[in-house]
């Protein structure tokens, strides 16, 4: 009974120290109904049993004083750490700033080769070689046909370009025993691959490099064109440009105006050789009636498509028309 | 505390890290493109390295086997120069800017296609996005032997303007393997017939004369040149000019006035060598 009155007083005197502790953070303010049973002196409550009661919530303070203090020691710690590593790396940063610029005005200074006063390592002269090679390596990338040698054959990598941009490269996996075979490849299926082999690929690798090659260049030449028509043109296009797979169908709609009065105009651009990024017919078409009016402008523009890259085209049919209105 | 503070410190050391990482490597980078080690000295150390690495492997595992890698690499480098066609002779490159996701670098390279030498300058951008690299060429310098056809220095300006580095490599290799051609044709023509064929102009000229003895002042000359359209589609274009004395009569004039075209459809149906050699036949029969 004594214990149990002890705990429950123990238990109302621990409420009354928790809210004391936290009006004594909130700014010493008491809360207006004392809620523990006992005497109030200097904003501390406790039970009525005095000591006990005030020893166990000083024990309590101090624990929780303790922890705040290992917490505010923990976090200087880890701000601390970061400081020092905040200096490391500055340090590290500086050093390495300073050996580039000595670096670079030794070039400067002596215009070619720099050599190193200790006398390099065979792995040092090694490695430098072939980095080298690789740098080789990496310009017949931008040549258009590199590969690499296999255990049973080569592996060819036909690069693509679109005049200064490279886009997707292709790979030709090729077996040379018993006979020239392909193993693997990444060419996409409307490019006429087998057709290609058949015809070149015993006789004449070269030529088969080389006409795949022609076949893939134009594809994403193709391609390219009609993503830089819609990236850059989207606004002057009504609805979407409509495309095959193998980028040699392109529809799609534009307005000419003439007169203060708008014309819808379609294209069908065609591209008959496989081998060729420029059209081999641009279809203008009208709604009836209106094709004799514009006659003029229609055979003009499939003039300008027909010659020109598709995206400089448009560029020039756009400019053009803004510059008559 | 609040984690705001922390975070200030953690950006800077991001940063920091990011700007250590870039720093090394163009280190390397200006390290790699500074220095220059002979063909001797190459292969004295993979002679040393090959002696180094044969007692490390006798313990534990191997270490990266450099010298297996070069000999692999010059393989594919060699296989490559061969198939091609197209020999580096050198090769430089300076990194001119370096960030997280750009670099740009002036290559300088020179070689020959075929024998036929050329010089190039441009500028390599490579941005990273994501998994893939992009490249982009811009500043496109393009040297070529003058003496070539006008055509050629046509094909080029234009190339250099649209820095179409590819294109050039493709149309070039396609025209010096014609050029080639013709050299061979050429030096086939004058081992066969050395009394008939001359070359004035050698075995890169771009025509041959065909003499009789027993004609003398009668000549044949056959042209053959490289036309290089803007696309990069070389072809071969060849004509043929005769040369008569004043002395000929008239029946023999209608019949050589009408050999530029007849050679012409010859070349249409039977090639170039077998119209050359028909025409030489004829010719070396003419009396």
């Amino acid at each position: 009974m004594e214990e149990g009155r002890n705990s429950d007083e123990k238990k109302t005197a621990l409420c009354g120290r928790s809210l004391t502790a936290a009006s004594q953070d909130g700014g010493g303010r008491m809360s207006a109904v004392p809620l523990a049973q006992g005497k109030v002196e200097g904003g501390k409550v406790y039970s009525g049993d005095g000591v006990l009661g005030y020893l166990e919530m000083l024990e309590a303070q101090a624990h929780e004083l303790g922890l705040k203090q290992e917490e505010k020691e923990q976090q200087e710690k880890k701000l601390n750490r970061l400081k020092a590593k905040v200096q490391e790396l500055r340090t590290r940063r500086d050093e390495l700033r300073a050996k580039v610029e000595l670096q670079e005005k030794r070039l400067l200074d002596k215009e070619g080769v720099v050599t190193d006063p200790a006398r390099p390592s065979a792995q040092t002269v090694l490695e430098w070689k072939v980095k080298s090679i690789k740098a080789m390596l990496q310009v017949f990338y931008l040549t258009g046909i590199s590969g690499k040698l296999t255990k049973q054959g080569i592996c060819f990598c036909i690069s693509t370009a679109y005049e200064g941009t490279y886009l997707d490269s292709y790979y030709v996996d090729l077996l040379i025993k018993p006979e020239v075979k392909i193993q693997r490849h990444s060419v996409p299926i409307f490019i006429p691959l087998e057709q290609i082999a058949k015809k070149y690929l015993q006789t004449d690798i070269r030529r088969f490099l080389s006409v795949l090659s022609d076949h893939l260049n134009a594809y994403v030449g193709r391609r390219h064109q009609a993503d830089q028509l819609e990236e850059h043109f989207s606004d002057r296009i009504e609805g979407t440009l409509q495309r095959n797979s193998l980028c040699n169908l392109l529809v799609f709609n534009y307005t000419v105006s003439s007169d203060s009065k708008t014309f819808p105009f379609n294209v069908r651009l065609l591209y008959r050789d496989l081998c060729c990024s420029l059209p081999t017919e641009a279809i203008i078409s009208c709604t009836p009636g209106t094709l004799s009016l514009l006659a003029k402008v229609a055979a003009a523009h499939s003039n300008t498509f027909r010659q020109m890259a598709l995206h400089k085209a448009f560029d020039s049919i756009i400019n053009a028309k803004e510059s008559q209105d | 505390m609040d984690s705001s503070v922390y975070q200030v410190y953690e950006d800077e050391i991001q940063l920091l890290k990011e700007e250590i990482k870039l720093l090394s490597e163009k280190y390397e980078d200006i390290k790699q493109e500074s220095t220059f080690f002979s063909d001797e000295e190459v292969r004295m150390s993979a002679k040393l390295f090959q002696r180094e690495f044969l007692r490390e492997c006798k313990g534990h595992t191997p270490p990266l086997d450099l010298k297996a890698e070069l000999e692999s690499l010059e393989r594919d480098l060699s296989f490559l120069e061969k198939f091609t066609g197209i020999q580096i002779t050198s090769h430089s490159k300076k990194t001119l800017e370096k960030t997280v996701n750009r670099t740009v670098r002036k290559h300088r390279l020179s070689g020959n296609c075929q024998s036929l030498p050329f010089c190039l300058e441009f500028q390599l951008l490579e941005v990273q996005n994501k998994e893939k690299v992009s490249a982009a060429i811009s500043d496109l310098s393009i040297i070529v032997e003058s003496g070539l056809c006008s055509e050629l220095s046509k094909f080029v300006s234009s190339t250099e303007e649209r820095g179409s580095l590819l294109m050039f490599f493709r149309s070039f290799s396609s025209y010096a393997e014609w050029c080639k051609h013709r050299r061979c044709t050429f030096l086939h023509f004058k081992a066969k017939y050395p009394n008939i064929v001359i070359l004035p102009e050698g075995q890169e000229g771009d025509h041959i004369i065909l003499r009789n003895s027993q004609l003398p002042g009668f000549e044949l000359m056959i042209v053959w040149k490289m036309h290089i359209n803007e696309e990069g589609t070389t072809t071969p274009v060849l004509d043929l000019l005769p040369k008569v004395p004043e002395q000929v009569g008239e029946q023999k004039k209608a019949a050589i006035d009408n050999a530029p075209t007849c050679f012409r459809s010859m070349l249409l149906l039977f090639g170039i060598e077998t119209a050359i050699e028909n025409l030489i036949q004829a010719f070396s029969l003419e009396k």
